[in-house]
């Protein structure tokens, strides 16, 4: 029962494992395309603006805004029983992709489309994994 | 309306518009019905089904369905039970629009010699799994284990569709004030028509004072905008249409169809406020040589009310952005400018992924229903299909024969 009150983990396919290998420093790393410096989430190894297969991870800024958000009010999984409500949040990045987190350090009430937030990141277990928070 | 331009630039078939229709139709038991499996509630609805077409199964020589996401070449496993061989015969995977395109590549393998009368059908089983143990439940989880998510969501407590599609409400609601007044008021006409309907899953009265009183599930979901979880299967039977017409029941001309998939991603573009339905419903118009204004009643996939919402502005019944003004000026409800979901819908009849829609579109043009049923003077139905993950469309148009 212990086992599956701990919040689950990410389980990394191969080509999202340099994703959360920047996390772990703290780092917010997109993959980025050698040949036309598109970026996009989540991770492949096909840029999806060219189709290049050159592609490295950069770091980004951290910051954006809110696209859109939801609050979970229903426990799906008993390790967030503690949690509800809470938000879940697609993030609009300054530099375009989007990516789902959970905005704390606000009450969900608070939250609003379009506000400007930043990274912060929080330790699960042995992962680290990125959130964001109002700026 | 320019049909040309609606269509993007793809030839619409329109050959292929009456062509052929469906001769026959029916559902399974719906709502809970334990201890039978999905793929026996789709059988029972294709017997059904060929019953009430006056055919015999060896009259079926295709079989397209959809399987249970665990299921592998699911065709092969009803084309046992149903004891034929078929000439065509494939699983499709497309979620929610797999039951409007497994029509629509019947039609295909029908025209170009394939097969000559295919039966297309889903059925699930998902109030008996959801309720078959508390772990079940407390994880609504319909998907099997090796489909969940391993990253970019669990971590975050990001669990289910009730949570996709409500940023798509969210992110609406943010660019034009619509309200939960507004999903209240789809959830409230579509238990009104379930009321009508003695097979349908819920059986109580929902008021407007009711649907804000339900516990909240995602916001800005609560329970009322959520579609049920059932134990439900139906099935059409296609055929050409000039041997339809001496078949026990009046065809229902395919006049239509089309498909788009948002494929870039639900979280990409604007996707989730301008769904697949806008470029699905656009070739199927220019396919029928028709538009909105043509249609009599709307069979839309309701998986959660705003998905009504946003699929009616797409499909051009009013503009992006007032959808809200529309479903709350009382439009869905039989009677009113545009009878919707009229056997309830996902919402309040049962959930088979858009095969009951296809179901009731079919019935309203039998004209078969009894007077408080049935969508007066009804010639055209537009049924939609949506899933996958959030991206997938299919659209439907059928005609009175």
């Amino acid at each position: 029962m212990s086992e599956v009150r701990q919040k689950p983990v990410p389980r990394p396919a191969p080509e999202s494992a340099p994703y959360w290998a920047a996390a772990r420093e703290r780092r917010l790393a997109l993959p980025t395309c050698d040949d036309c410096s598109g970026q996009w989430f989540p991770p492949s190894r096909t840029c999806p603006h060219c189709l290049s297969g050159r592609v490295s991870f950069t770091d980004v800024s951290g910051r954006g805004k809110v696209y859109s958000f939801v609050t979970f009010h229903r426990v799906y999984h008993p390790a967030f029983e503690g949690d509800v409500p809470y938000v879940v949040a697609l993030i609009e990045l300054e530099e375009g992709p989007r990516l789902l987190s959970n905005i704390v350090d606000v009450a969900p009430e608070d939250v609003r489309c379009e506000m400007p937030v930043e990274v912060t990141f929080e330790d699960v277990g042995e992962a680290v994994i990125p959130k964001f928070r109002p700026r | 309306m320019n049909i040309a331009d609606l269509s993007n630039g793809v030839e619409p078939a329109r050959e292929l518009s009456d062509y052929c229709s469906i001769v026959g139709t029916a559902t399974s038991r719906l709502g809970k019905v334990p201890g039978v499996s999905s793929l026996d509630l789709l059988v029972e609805a294709i017997r059904n089904a060929v019953d009430d077409a006056g055919l015999k199964a060896s009259d079926i020589d295709g079989v397209i369905c959809r399987g249970p996401d665990e299921s592998y070449s699911h065709h092969q496993v009803v084309a046992e039970r149903l004891g034929i061989n078929a000439r065509f015969s494939t699983t499709l995977t497309n979620g929610g629009a797999s039951q409007i395109l497994a029509i629509a590549i019947a039609v295909m393998a029908i025209r170009f010699g394939l097969a000559k009368t295919i039966v297309c059908g889903f059925g699930r089983d998902t109030w008996s799994r959801t309720h078959a143990s508390e772990e079940a439940r407390v994880r609504n989880e319909t998907r099997p284990a090796s489909q969940r998510p391993r990253e970019f969501g669990p971590e975050y407590g990001y669990f289910g569709a009730t949570a996709a599609h409500a940023f798509g409400a969210t992110r609406h609601m943010h660019l034009y004030g619509t309200t939960r007044d507004d999903f209240g008021a789809i959830a409230t006409a579509f238990r009104e028509h379930a009321l009508r309907n003695p097979d349908a899953q819920m059986k109580k009265p929902l008021s407007m004072e009711d649907y804000h009183a339900g516990r909240m599930i995602v916001a800005p979901f609560g329970i009322y905008d959520c579609s049920l979880r059932s134990d439900a299967a139906g099935a059409v039977i296609v055929t050409r249409t000039d041997r339809a017409r001496d078949m026990r029941r009046p065809p229902v001309l395919i006049k239509g169809f089309g498909t788009f998939n948002n494929t870039r991603g639900w979280f990409n573009d604007d996707n989730m406020v301008v769904t697949a339905a806008k470029n699905s419903g656009a070739a199927a118009y220019a396919m029928a040589g028709l538009g909105p204004q043509d249609v009599d009643t709307a069979q839309i996939y309701d998986c959660f009310t705003y998905m009504v919402l946003t699929q009616l502005e797409d499909y051009g019944f009013c503009k992006k952005g007032e959808g809200g003004a529309f479903v709350s000026s009382g439009a869905l409800r039989l009677g009113g400018a545009l009878p919707c979901n009229t056997s309830g819908g996902q919402l309040s009849e049962a959930h088979a992924e858009g095969m009951l829609q296809i179901v009731e579109g079919v019935r309203q043009l039998r004209h078969l229903y009894p007077a408080e049923r049935q969508v007066k003077d009804a010639e055209i139905a537009l049924i939609s299909g949506h899933g996958g993950n959030q991206v997938c469309h299919s659209t439907l148009i059928l005609g009175k024969a």
